[in-house]
Parts: structure tokens; sequence; C-alpha cells
């Protein structure tokens, strides 16, 4: 095991977690001996793939896992938390990715709320506790009004919420699991100033990413877990991305874009003056007109929850656009089928277990959706019989030519890894032949080999003369891959331009305001 | 192999409940299971007659596991066993062939019915999208009072004293080979054909992933709305079915309570097998063992044949609560001792490899969900 950087003997680490052995039932060894150490008022981020381990350390630490071997240090003492609550008591606190909160409390009820200052009746003393909170929110420099309603505020301004919960019941250690997972790039700056502040203010933070160009921003050192094992510690300040991205998959990862030049043809893909009022009367989605030509890839930018759902919906035929039209290869799909619409569009989900496939059913069941429909060859005696053999060869071929690690073609696919049951989703779906992919958060939960796979053969298919469609809340995916940029705000296109013209800034800023120039 | 264990202790567990509770009742549990088990499986015709009472409890539990498995909630089978006996019933009052036409003929007729009253639920479903959940338990009900006013009145036996219908025709009663009644053969045939058509087929492909996860099947293409009308309809003629069988093979009429419990047994023993088709055949045959050995057990021994009930509860429990208990047993012995693989293996001298397994990096083992 390689240690870059050790905490000075001089100083004992603040937390030390020793020869960590974790077994998920039956056989997933999520942690296996895993020996590192936090020392006291130090921004230290967690990297390492889906599956490397991360968040199930952070989980032992905070009470959540058990491991079953190892022990934990707290300064210097040996310390085992039964209970996220046990872990708290001690300063130990950890934010989730998913946020929960009351909605329709303010954000100092929220704050308070399970540690509720009462008065001597019993009853809780609201001007107090109102004030316990301003004073937090002063002291750390948090842009945050305790008066407002968690239902009136953003993503970003919630997460702050659950950050000031735990400073309220005075933490002293700070887990982060993935916290700009949800927001927006201009939101992330100000986090992190936020972050430096309670830093500064004494606070230890363990902040897990996969960004790793955030990762070498924030922190200062950096802890690199591949399959469940401690693979360096590096300072921040003398560490780069490529060198973390390679610790992290054991080779070497590009990021710069391999897309080639390459003239667009005919138009493939149409949408024509869209329009979606959903049951309560409200616009969904506004007048949307977009085109996609073969040979090109078109990336839908935005922030989650402005259209995309009803974009992807309308496209597949799940719900019923109330006016405009649809046109693959120059048929009118707006009404038709979803059987006749699969024909000509291949579909790959952002949810791999709700949409993509189905996680009890084998992999071979799951290779041959659509194909058991579309590829006679899978079916006899008048497509009423299912081809065993055949079945499983095609499986074979699929699994084959996407390199799709699997126990077994009999398996269910929820045996297989998130990027292995992709490969499967993807090659699938890409095996279809047809001429327009829509692609919806193509490597959403995946890890940085599986998105390069991922990128690759998209890319292939670019090449190949499909048009593509993809949606993306993951802007760097959309600038690597994309030909042109469409921004979704609010159910409408507020930008549509070459991805030459664009820059980060300009769309994020799009995405966030709506139409201002995206360039 | 598991599974079968599992199923196996279970079983054993059971029973071993139901002798403590024999014991406390004071009667001798070995005596009384030596009886149960001599007069269900212990003679030829012991083991003939509880293949044939196995033959409803099948034929509705395949209902019901088809249902299940492939998304519809289809618990109509009581309902739908009525209909089809009594569809049957009538073909063989009113119709006269030679038994080799006659018996299939009726057999369908039977099916007719039961696909018929599940027909209603899956229309009501596709038409107003009334949940055929609660729309099967109310056809029960129509059914259990509309076959009691069909046998009171239009085809009421002159000459009997309580509602049942005059003997069907001869040439339709199911011919018995020694012990063996030929309803077994039906029942046989369902299983078998079942089978194939949910492992071997496209619409039983989709039907069982549209089970899984019907939201996938439909983007993939299934027809989704057609396989629920056509599920419905085919575990509605099961049902019918084992209705017709047991108006053929039994008592060649329609009698007030013919139905008995028969379809729920059916529903519980889909649920014991977990949906599985062999399982349903298996614990099919089990329960019908218990049933019958129970009336012999209460001829010479004191128990009463109630105690069949408890046991037969006692079973569903035990079995459904240890699947998973002895899933999750096995599964966390399994995690400590790769726990305490790794123990060994971490003292070993040699630091462990970093960047030179690269193959490995995607195994199929790994969790997909580390950040969730």
């Amino acid at each position: 095991m390689l240690v870059a950087t050790r905490p000075s003997l001089l100083t004992p680490p603040l937390i030390e977690l020793r020869g960590i052995v974790k077994v998920y039932p039956p056989d997933v060894l999520a942690l296996d001996d895993v020996t590192v150490s936090f020392a006291d008022g130090e921004i230290h981020a967690l990297v390492g793939e889906n599956g490397a381990g991360k968040s199930t350390l952070m989980k032992v630490l905070y009470g959540l896992i058990h491991p079953d071997r190892g022990e934990i240090l707290h300064q210097g003492r040996s310390v085992r938390y039964r209970s996220p609550g046990e872990a708290i008591a001690a300063g130990i606190g950890m934010v989730h990715q998913e946020i929960v909160l009351v909605n329709e409390y303010t954000v100092w009820e929220n704050i308070v709320l399970g540690a509720e200052p009462v008065d001597w009746l019993g009853r809780i003393d609201r001007t107090r506790a109102r004030r316990q909170v301003q004073a937090i929110v002063d002291r750390f420099h948090f842009a945050l009004d305790p008066d407002a309603v968690v239902a009136d505020i953003s993503v970003a301004a919630r997460q702050k919420v659950e950050i000031l919960k735990l400073l309220y019941r005075n933490v002293s250690v700070l887990i982060l699991d993935e916290p700009t997972a949800v927001l927006t790039p201009q939101e992330i700056p100000q986090l992190f100033a936020e972050l430096r502040a309670l830093r500064d203010g004494g606070r230890t933070i363990l902040f897990i990413s996969h960004r790793l160009e955030e990762v070498l921003d924030l922190s200062d050192r950096v802890t690199v877990l591949r399959k469940g094992r401690v693979i360096a510690t590096v300072a921040a300040a003398s560490s780069t991305r490529s060198e973390l991205a390679e610790l992290m998959v054991g080779r070497a990862v590009l990021f710069t874009s391999r897309r080639t030049p390459q003239p667009p043809g005919d138009v493939v893909f149409a949408i024509d003056h869209l329009h979606y009022e959903d049951s309560l009367g409200r616009v969904r989605l506004k007048d949307i007109t977009l085109h996609v030509r073969t040979g090109e890839l078109v990336g839908v930018a935005g922030v989650e929850g402005n259209g995309q759902f009803e974009l992807v919906n309308a496209i597949m035929g799940l719900l019923k656009p109330t006016a405009g039209a649809v046109r693959v290869a120059g048929q009118d799909v707006t009404a038709a089928p979803i059987l006749a619409r699969r024909r000509l569009i291949a579909f790959v989900p952002q949810d791999r277990g709700r949409m993509g496939g189905s996680l009890t059913a084998s992999v071979v069941e799951n290779a041959i959706m659509t194909h058991h429909r579309l590829n006679p060859q899978l079916t006899r005696g008048r497509k009423l019989l299912l081809d065993v053999a055949a079945a499983q060869r095609f499986t074979d071929r699929l699994a084959e030519s996407f390199n799709v690690v699997m126990p077994g073609r009999g398996a269910p696919l929820r045996a297989l890894s998130g990027g292995n049951q992709q490969k499967v989703i993807l090659g699938r779906e890409l095996l279809l032949d047809s001429p327009f992919i829509l692609l919806d958060q193509p490597t959403r939960g995946l890890d940085v080999g599986s998105i390069e796979y991922v990128h690759d053969q998209i890319l292939a298919m670019r090449s190949a003369g499909r048009g593509l469609l993809m949606i993306s809340a993951n802007l760097e995916e959309i600038f690597l891959l994309a030909d042109r940029i469409v921004v979704l705000h609010r159910g409408e296109i507020v930008a549509d331009l070459p991805v030459e013209q664009a820059t980060v800034e300009g769309v994020g800023r799009s995405m966030l305001e709506g139409k201002v120039a995206a360039t | 192999m598991r599974r079968l264990f599992n199923a196996a202790l279970g079983l054993v567990i059971a029973l071993f409940l139901g002798a403590l509770i024999m014991l406390a009742q004071g009667y001798d549990p070995l005596a009384s299971y030596a009886a149960l088990f001599e007069f269900s499986l212990g003679s030829p015709y012991a083991l003939a007659t509880t293949f044939k009472n196995a033959t409803p409890l099948v034929l509705t539990g395949l209902s019901a596991a088809i249902a299940f498995a492939s998304g519809p909630v289809n618990l109509g089978q009581p309902g739908q066993l009525l209909m089809g006996a009594l569809a049957a019933t009538v073909g063989g009052l009113y119709l006269d062939l030679p038994p080799a036409l006659l018996i299939p003929t009726l057999a369908l007729l039977a099916m007719a019915g039961g696909a018929l009253w599940a027909g209603v639920a899956a229309w009501l479903r596709q038409r107003f999208g009334m949940s055929e959940f609660i729309v099967t338990l109310m056809l029960n009900i129509i059914a259990d009072y509309f076959t009691l006013w069909a046998i009171t009145y239009p085809f009421k036996d002159a000459t009997a004293y309580s509602p049942m219908t005059p003997a069907i025709t001869r040439n339709a009663w199911l011919p018995e080979f020694g012990d063996w009644n030929s309803a077994i053969f039906w029942m046989a045939a369902a299983v078998a054909l079942m089978w194939f058509v949910l492992q071997r087929t496209r619409p039983g492909y989709e039907w069982r992933i549209g089970g899984q996860n019907s939201l996938f099947a439909r983007l993939g293409g299934c027809a989704v709305d057609r396989n629920f009308v056509t599920v419905m309809l085919l575990t509605g003629a099961l049902a019918g079915l084992a209705g017709g069988l047991l108006i053929l093979g039994g008592p060649h009429r329609f009698l007030r309570g013919l139905g008995a419990n028969y379809a729920w047994d059916g529903v519980m023993i889909a649920i014991v097998a977990n949906n599985s088709l062999p399982g349903v055949l298996v614990y099919g045959l089990f329960f019908a063992a218990i049933q019958t050995g129970a009336l012999g057990m209460e001829l010479i021994t004191n128990v009463p044949s109630e105690i069949a009930l408890v046991l037969q509860g006692v079973l569903v429990l035990v079995i459904v609560a240890s699947r998973e208990a002895l899933h999750q047993l096995a599964d966390r012995l399994a995690a400590r001792q790769k726990a305490q693989a790794s123990d060994r293996r971490s003292e070993l001298p040699v630091p462990l490899p970093g960047s030179s397994e690269l193959p490995g990096r995607l195994a199929a083992g790994e969790t997909s969900d580390d950040s969730s």
C-alpha cells in the first residue's frame, strides 16, 4: 500500500480507521482491510469508482454500518458507534446525497427539529432556537435565510440546511456524500467557500466525490479507494487530476474529447412545436422544436426537473403531447404505439432498474427485450415460440462485443455491477440498429472507467451515422460529446447553439436563468 | 438446491410445531402423524386419492401463480372455479356425445366458464380502470350465489331435497384406471403445458417480465395491456378447469358447497411456492396429502381432522417466514467467512499489488450502489 503523506507522528490524527473489513452478505467484499486517518481541521476527500467503498467506509464511521472487523480511534480512544445518534453525540455527522427535510417548515425549524431548545414548561423556545440558528449562519457566513420555508428554497440551500443541522448539534467532523451532485456549476463555488470557512473554524470535513477537479480544488488531502482498498493518500496540492484518475481506475484515463469533426447529414429526428400540459393544466413542455441530423449528437442540458422527463416520455410514447409532432426517419410517430416507435428509436434510459431492465430477470431475458419482437431470429413458429438457444447466442454476442463481465448469462441482472448492467442495456439498444438513439443520462451513477467506455460507444454510433439525442445533467459530458447543445429551462428551449460557440459558464447561466446568451 | 433444503427444513419445523400443539392437547403426535401419512401415502389407494384431491389445489394454484408472476392480481379463483363447474355441469346435462368427444368438450366449457368470469374483471379494468384485485373478490361472491341459484331453481334435481343438479351423463364421467382417476392426467398436462408457455414462448416471456417490471416491458415494446387480458383469461380458464374436473371426476353433479376451500388453498399454495410452477405441484400434492390423511387420522385416533387446518396454517407461516430468514442467515454466514478470509490474507507480509489487476476491475461481484 502506498501512502504518500502521513499525518505527523507528533500530532495524533483526530480519527483513525484501522483494518476495517466489511462484507455485504453474502459475499461482496466492500471494505478490505482499510486503514486511513483524518487529521483535525482538514478537508479530506475520498475518491474512488462506484463500489470502491467510499460511502461504506463513511457509513462505518457514522455508525450506520457495522464493520465485520477493524477498529475506529477517535481522539486516540477506541470507539464503536452503534448508530448515527451515537456518532452525532460524539461529534461526527453525515450529510447524505438524498436531502430529507420537512418541506412545510422553515429553515430554522428544520434545523432544530429533534433537538429543540425548550423553556421550563417544556415548550419549544422559538426565540432562542431562531437566535441560535441565526448565530451559526452568521458565524460561518452561510448565505441562507433562517425564516424561509424549505419548499421555496433551492436544492443548494436545502443542502446547507442539512449541514447546519449538524453544526447546530455541535458536530466537529462533517461527512458529505457527493454534495455537488445536486448542484449547478454556479452553486458549487459558494458551497466550497462555506466548507472552507467551516474548516478554518476548526471543523474537519470528509468529502466523498466523483469529480476530481472539485476534489483537487477543495481538499487538503485525498484518499483514493479502489475495490475496497486504500490505494493512496496524497496531498491535493501536489496531485493532478489524471494522477488521481489513474489511481482510481488503475490505468490512464483520457479527459479530452475524442469527437472527430464530421459533417451532419439529413434530419433523422424532428420535434416540432411540441407542447404538453399535465392534468392540472401546468405547462411542462412549451413549444419545443428540435432537430437531430444523422451523424450528429445533440446534448440537452438543464437542471433536472425542467422538462427532461416529459420530453423523454413524449418521445417514447409514455405521454400524449397536447400539441406538436414527433417524426423519426420521416415517419410521424406522435401517436404511434410504443412498439412502432421502437423500430426507429433506441432508448437508453437513466434508470437501469426501472426503465432499462428487470433486475430480477436473467441477463438473457434483459438482453433480448425488444429484439424478441423485432428480430425474427429469436422466435420461431410464427413468432410464438422463443428460440432459447438463439437468445443465448445473442446474449453471448452482446456480452462479447460490449465487454460485459457477468457471473453467467443466467444470473439475474442485479448480480452485475452498475457498469455492467449499463453495458447490457446499452448493448441491447445499440444492437437494435435504429436510425435514432435517445440517451437519457447514459452514464448516471457509473464509475470513471465505465463512463469512458459508454462515451466511446456513443461516439462510435455518431460515426456510424446515427442521430443521437442525449439528455444529461452533467455539463462536462455534454461538452465532451455533443455537436450541438440545447438548454431546457422550465420546459422551454432557451438556448440552441453549436458546441464550438458555447461556454460552460454561459450554458450554466441559461440552465439557471433561462433566456440569456449562452455564449 | 438451497431452495429445496429451505423447503424441507420448513416442513420439519412445521411438523414439529404441529406435534407440540397435539402434545399440548393431550394427543400422541407420533401415532397421529403415522395415521396421517398412512392414509395419504401409505397404500396405492391412499396415494391415488391424494393425487386426485390435489387436482383442484394444483390447478387453482397454477392459476394464482401465473397471475401473480405476470402482474394481474387475480384473486377470483373461487368464483372462476364455480363458474367453470357450472358450465361443465350444464354441458354434461344437455350434451350427449361419445366420451372421447364429450370430456374434452366439457373441459373446454369449464375453461370458458372460468375465463368468462375472469374476463369480466379484465374488461372492467381495461374499460374503467377498476382494480382487478377488488373486482375479482366481489365476483367471487356473485358467482357463489349465482351458482347456488342455478342449482336451486333452473337446474335442480327434482328428486333431491337439497340444492343440487341431477347427475351428468355417464359418458362425461372421467375414466378411472384402477384407483387412479384420470383427472390427475389433466393436472399433470396443465402443469407441463403452463411451464412450457411461461418459459419457452414469447408471450410467456412478456408476461413474466411484465410481472417483474411492467414499465420496462412496456418500453421494450411488449403488449402489456393485451397481455393483462390474456393472463386474466388464461388463469380464469385454469380455475374453471379445476371446477370442471371436480364435477367430471367426482360427484358428477353440482352439489351445494362444491367449491369448498380449494381455490383459497390454491392461492395459498401459489404464495408458499413463491409462484414457481413446479413448486405449486409439489406443495399442492403435500397439502392434499395432509387433507386426505387427516380424515383417516380422525378415524383411528382421537385427533380431530381440523388439526390438518392447524398444521396447514403453521406450515404456511413457517415456510414463508423461513424462506427469507434462512436466506439472510446463509448470506450472513457466507459474509462472515469472507471477512475472516480477508483477515488471514491481510496478515500476509507482502503488500497487495495495486494496479496489477486490471482485468478484474469490473468483476461482477462488485456492488453498484456504493454511493446510494
